[in-house]
């Protein structure tokens, strides 16, 4: 694991206390069901596709598989309702932008997950809960 | 009666079929409004703009501890992983409700269903009175003889009629009632009645036709509004449950477009399973 993904695990760890405002804020459309929320893991690639869409923000990774191709990853994110006054904008991640996302994987196995965070690349911690916030 | 009422009233008799019912037309008929109507806005509360229940947020505020946990005041059911996660936001009553035996085991029976998810997750905007707990900002907008609540969430919107007209006697049942309103002092009472049989009363928890929903709102100082929600049910209910919200005033808010269907990937099948929908936007990329 690189430095980069040791500090994204740990900001992302730093955040912990936030889910409870943040399950509730994300549990106005749906429910957890398909997620498995007691796991985050992170995962590293090329931001293919940022869909900043009602009533879901989708983020869409191309990562390197085994077979020397690449796989695309989707991630469920907030609104951009919500994160619009969080900090957040509709390039805070753009197309090529090369990031490691934070996430609650979907409890099927499929590629995706709930997007928890990620680190910009400018440095700065892109949470859910809001803010592009300095590294904490 | 005047003139107007009349001549409607005449119009649905004649239009109303041979030995059908004799349609009665409500004695009520709206006035428009005069300048002395619109200057009397400006001696009412000030209760126009965008607010939005205790979350935090809002620039440097991300950091904000979540709100405490109240009671299951957020209604339209929440079912499956949900269920206890979004509970009490920006308040909450102390207590669940306190449901006759009959509506207890309606509500057993939908919590042993255990779904997965409920229907907003398919875009249907929960109603009252769950829609007044949405994580989104509402704005409240005065004109003479009518509030009018623009809900954020699933883009809703509540019309409460202070012109003094009196609830209607059977209404068409809806996701968010018929409204009627008046102020006492400072306060603004809310009475609400009529609502769709696909709206909870707290989740996974019916209401009968007999609900009634309550709501005081006032301001608690000039950017903080506190609505205190009654709801009673005569069939449901064996005691009025009361709980009751804390709003903030975003003075530098505007509300954003919510258009659920716009890419909802999220879904619940009939029988309670919940889905999502993976579908890479250009197409999968070559493997």
């Amino acid at each position: 694991m690189t430095h980069k993904l040791k500090a994204t695990v740990r900001s992302a760890l730093a955040t912990v206390g936030l889910v409870a405002g943040f399950a509730a804020a994300a549990s106005a459309h749906h429910s957890f069901a398909p997620f498995d929320m007691g796991t985050q893991k992170v995962i590293a690639g090329t931001v293919k596709a940022v869909e900043w869409t009602n009533p879901h923000i989708w983020v869409w990774l191309d990562v390197p598989n085994e077979q020397g191709g690449v796989d695309a990853w989707g991630f469920e994110g907030m609104s951009p309702n919500f994160l619009g006054r969080r900090g957040w904008t509709r390039t805070s991640i753009k197309p090529g932008d090369k990031i490691a996302v934070t996430y609650r994987p979907l409890r099927d196995g499929k590629k995706g997950g709930m997007f928890v965070s990620t680190k910009a690349p400018d440095g700065r911690l892109l949470s859910m809960q809001g803010g592009q916030n300095p590294e904490p | 009666m005047n003139r107007t009422t009349l001549m409607f009233a005449a119009a649905l008799a004649v239009g109303a079929p041979a030995g059908g019912p004799i349609v009665v037309a409500q004695s009520f008929t709206p006035k428009p409004p005069t300048a002395a109507d619109w200057a009397a806005l400006a001696r009412l509360p000030d209760f126009n703009g965008v607010w939005e229940i205790g979350l935090g947020g809002g620039g440097g505020r991300a950091g904000a501890p979540p709100p405490a946990a109240g009671g299951a005041a957020t209604g339209a059911g929440r079912a499956g992983a949900g269920a206890g996660a979004g509970r009490g936001r920006g308040g909450g009553a102390a207590a669940g409700p306190a449901l006759t035996p009959d509506y207890a085991a309606k509500r057993k029976a939908l919590q042993d269903a255990a779904r997965e998810d409920n229907e907003t997750a398919n875009c249907l905007p929960q109603g009252m009175p769950g829609i007044m707990g949405q994580p989104y900002p509402m704005e409240f907008l005065l004109t003479p003889g009518q509030v009018t609540i623009v809900i954020e969430a699933y883009q809703q919107v509540r019309h409460i009629y202070t012109d003094g007209r009196p609830l209607p006697a059977d209404p068409d049942p809806k996701f968010h009632g018929s409204s009627v309103g008046r102020w006492e002092g400072d306060t603004l009472v809310v009475e609400t009645i009529g609502f769709s049989p696909l709206t909870q009363l707290a989740p996974n928890t019916p209401h009968s036709g007999k609900m009634r929903i309550a709501e005081r709102f006032r301001l608690a100082d000039p950017d903080t509004m506190t609505i205190e929600t009654t709801i009673t049910d005569p069939e449901a209910l064996t005691a009025p449950f009361v709980s009751s919200r804390t709003l903030r005033r975003h003075r530098d808010w505007t509300l954003a477009e919510y258009i659920c269907e716009e890419n909802n990937r999220n879904s619940v099948d009939q029988n309670g399973k919940a889905g999502i929908n993976l579908a890479v936007p250009g197409g999968s990329p070559k493997k």
